[in-house]
């Protein structure tokens, strides 16, 4: 079981507007490689300030052994890091 | 028309911070403030003390104060997690941003706590129990941690009600709900009222705040002087004093400090005007800009408040020029009453290259003294605030850069970014 939101690296697109969008992302598999999903669709987003630390959580499908996975990720807006919350 | 004023107050400010920086941010599962735990300063130190503790800690007897030693003896499994100033800043910050939305005039009292002015809201919000029940959700659901509002029509009586039953919780205590809210509780709940105080009412047969409400004022004046009338107009709810909304942040420049001890000399005051001048000009050299007026305000230990400004000859960011006028406009200001608090506030802000007026008795001075700021500037960015200070701080009982969250609740620190 995950017990931390883990650091991950991420592909993004910023639009003139200022809008982020995740591309692809970089996953550990079963065998602790690491390997390059694509993000297909993006289920939802949503602003988050918890603590005063603003974030942008991203709720979004990827494409893994066949099946669309969900997984959260989150960029945080001060550090520019981008962590995964959860799979699935 | 009757004022409406708002106390808010962070419940377990320190606890609650971390625990939602541990949950949110972090990921954890656990939730501190579910569990009997507790800030502690310094955990590998025998001598650290207990700074917040969760509600379930409370249950086991641990206070705030508490060493951690007989914290652990009162509860063998506190979980314990060292304190992180910087999050309780950022934390602190946006809570305030929040509280500027609902009211245009907001008073930060602490880092957990401060007061709204919201008379004549009640046409955007509904009446006060509303209009404060939405904001402590907001609150909530923005930034994951709980206050207490306390409702009243004085700063004294809503910080009284802020007090009562917590966690999350409104609460109202208007001039008709003294007697019967206020008036039972042991006078040492009374805001202002320490445990000296305490022991020295407890002997002259007070007990309640009610007990001092009734009491004949010039008892009190007998034994406490003017600190008795204070507290004699508290415990019947009277307070005068405004919500004092600060200068908006772009007019000018300024910095306060609530002092640890209270500052009965004249030198040790200076030192802390020279701390607080230090941190002001900092910003005013790092913003490129200069001060043309210099303002400095006291509170007394009677919380009576008094400020007085003067204009320079010409603008400055020197700090030693700064905490010269500074010290001009103190010895002119202070009426000898022991301090609590100091503030130093620069205004009439003029950007960039200035047209020195140089006195011709120290024009060399200015040249020297501006590159040896410029010089210590450079040195606390790069290796730190405490890298370079004065001598006169060496040994003193002030730190040498005061404002904001005091120095020694400032580290350790989360790091940028997030720490796994
Ligand atoms: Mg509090």
């Amino acid at each position: 079981m995950k017990m931390l939101n883990m650091p991950v690296d991420v592909i993004a697109t910023f639009n003139v507007q200022g809008k982020i969008r995740p591309n692809y992302i970089r996953l550990e598999d079963e065998e602790h490689t690491l390997q390059t999903f694509k993000i297909e669709n993006i289920v939802f987003s949503r602003e988050e300030k918890y603590a005063g630390m603003p974030a942008i959580h991203f709720c979004c499908n990827i494409i893994r052994n066949g099946c669309a996975q969900l997984i959260h990720i989150k960029y945080h807006v001060k550090t520019h890091q981008w962590v995964l919350v959860r799979e699935g | 028309m009757n004022k409406i004023i708002f106390h808010i107050d962070v419940n377990s400010a320190f606890l609650s911070w971390e625990a939602v920086y541990r949950l949110r941010i972090r990921g954890e599962k656990t939730d501190l403030r579910e569990i009997p735990s507790a800030v502690a300063g310094d955990v590998k130190k025998r001598h650290g003390i207990i700074l917040a503790r969760s509600t379930p800690a409370k249950k086991y007897g641990v206070r705030t104060g508490d060493t951690i030693n007989d914290a652990l003896k009162l509860c063998p499994n506190l979980v314990m997690v060292p304190p992180h100033y910087d999050l309780y800043e950022s934390c602190s910050e946006a809570m305030m941003e929040i509280l500027k939305e609902f009211s245009p005039c907001v008073e930060q009292y602490s880092v957990d706590e401060a007061f709204c002015d919201m008379t004549g809201t009640v046409g955007l919000y509904g009446s006060a129990v509303v209009a404060a029940t939405l904001l402590k959700d907001k609150i909530y659901s923005e930034l994951g941690f709980t206050v207490n509002v306390g409702i009243s029509t004085n700063k004294i009586l809503a910080k009284m009600a802020s007090d009562f039953k917590k966690p999350n919780m409104v609460h109202t205590l208007f001039p008709e709900e003294i007697e019967q809210k206020m008036w039972p509780l042991p006078v040492g709940d009374l805001f202002f009222v320490g445990p000296a105080s305490k022991r020295k009412l407890h002997a002259l047969g007070i007990h309640t705040i009610g007990q001092l409400a009734n009491t004949d004022p010039d008892i009190l004046r007998a034994h406490f002087k003017k600190y008795g009338e204070v507290i004699h107009a508290f415990a019947n709810g009277i307070d005068l004093s405004v919500v004092a909304e600060e200068a908006p942040p772009n007019k000018g420049y300024g910095n306060s400090t609530t002092i640890p001890f209270d500052v009965d000399d004249g030198s040790t005051a200076k030192m802390v005007l020279l701390s607080l001048a230090e941190k002001v000009c900092t910003r005013l050299r790092a913003d490129n800009v200069m001060a043309t007026v210099v303002a400095v305000s006291i509170v007394d230990i009677y919380f009576r408040h008094s400020s007085h400004q003067m204009t320079l000859i010409s603008p400055t960011n020197i700090t030693n020029e700064i905490h010269k006028a500074a010290c001009k406009l103190f010895d002119r200001l202070w009426d000898g009453t022991p301090i609590r608090h100091l503030g130093i506030h620069t205004s009439k802000i003029v950007r960039g290259e200035v047209y020195k007026q140089i006195n011709l008795f120290d024009m060399n001075r200015y040249e020297k003294l501006s590159r040896l700021d410029a010089v210590v500037d450079t040195i606390r960015e790069r290796y730190g605030e405490d890298s370079v200070k004065r001598a006169i701080f060496l040994k003193g009982p002030v730190y040498h850069m005061a404002g904001g969250i005091s120095p020694e609740k400032r580290k350790p620190m989360y790091k940028e970014g997030i720490t796994l």
